[in-house]
């Protein structure tokens, strides 16, 4: 295609310049018709893949904070486990190109009327869950993204280990 | 699976290869039922890997460097608590050492380098626990420190 191209232009006449001029003046025609149909839904941004992990460790983290709320007794065990969340969460948020959401609205896992033993168990479980994800997330991810979502998936199986 | 894939297996094998010997060393120290029992399922499961990795590297054609009859321990082990020490270090190396190989994988070579990783990750929380150590994670095992 380049090279019909080219050919075609030279039969023409016309210079290289002043087509590239033209297509730039189409260009910026195009984008003065978008103006008109403002009301148009934009094209969905297209999702990445590392998306559904970095929301998984956002709702992790707020579901720990409920749970220190709820049980205060539980902070000192809990809390490192919601920062390694948050510390996943600003990794693939760097690795996605996305500022992260200054507070995540993740579903409730804790019951707050549950006991500290009903509280660790549902986080436990929660963990599994997520670990799942990453593993599966894992073994999809092109070379250069396994290493991180491997440690994250492992990070969540210590997770379940320390809430035993 | 290919030559590419050589290195860090081979790197993967001297860290296992030097758990077998560090388990030798921490079993010693040892004398709980919890303690023994932990020590001694950890040392069968990096044999099983090791076993492993000799398999695939002869698949690949790969001579690995024959391991060393001894290694220098990083500290004297003399006791319950230094015993611990060095099974918490020596299973994160091993974590560090499983890292570099998900890079160079596909499929089920992956999954199963994730699960050596994971595993030993898992062995050093339960260290941790065991040793009354805090926190007892780290936010992204296998990553060097």
């Amino acid at each position: 295609m380049v090279l019909t191209g080219a050919v075609r232009m030279s039969v023409t006449g016309h210079s290289r310049r002043r087509v590239l001029a033209g297509a730039a003046v189409l260009g910026v025609a195009g984008l003065a018709g978008c103006g008109l149909l403002d009301d148009e839904p934009k094209p969905p941004e297209t999702t990445d893949p590392l998306q559904p992990l970095l929301d998984e460790a956002l709702a992790l983290a707020a579901a720990y904070d409920r749970a220190v709320v709820t049980q205060p007794g539980l902070a000192t065990r809990l809390t490192p486990l919601a920062d390694d969340h948050r510390a996943h969460a600003a990794e693939l948020s760097r690795l996605i190109g996305k500022s992260l959401p200054s507070t995540s609205a993740g579903a409730s896992t804790t019951d707050p009327g549950a006991g500290a033993a009903e509280a660790v168990a549902d986080l436990r479980a929660a963990e599994q869950t997520a670990q799942r994800t990453a593993v599966a997330a894992c073994t999809a991810a092109s070379a250069d993204r396994a290493a991180l979502i491997g440690s994250i998936a492992a990070c969540r199986a210590t997770h379940a280990e320390a809430l035993r | 699976m290919t030559e590419r894939t050589t290195p860090q297996l081979g790197a993967a094998l001297a860290a296992e290869e030097a758990a077998i010997y560090a388990y030798g060393m921490i079993g010693v120290h040892l004398v709980s039922k919890g303690d023994v029992t932990e020590a001694r399922a950890a040392e069968q499961a990096h044999r099983g890997r090791r076993d492993y990795l000799v398999g695939r590297l002869s698949q690949l054609k790969a001579s690995s460097a024959p391991s060393p009859a001894g290694y220098e321990l990083p500290y004297p082990v003399t006791d319950r608590p230094s015993a611990l020490k060095l099974a918490i270090q020596v299973e994160d190396g091993v974590a560090q050492s499983w890292r570099p190989v998900l890079a160079v994988t596909r499929a089920n070579d992956r999954a199963t380098a994730l699960a050596a990783m994971t595993e030993a990750a898992v062995r050093a929380t339960r260290w941790r626990c065991l040793a009354e150590v805090s926190p007892v994670t780290l936010p992204f095992p296998g990553r060097p420190e």
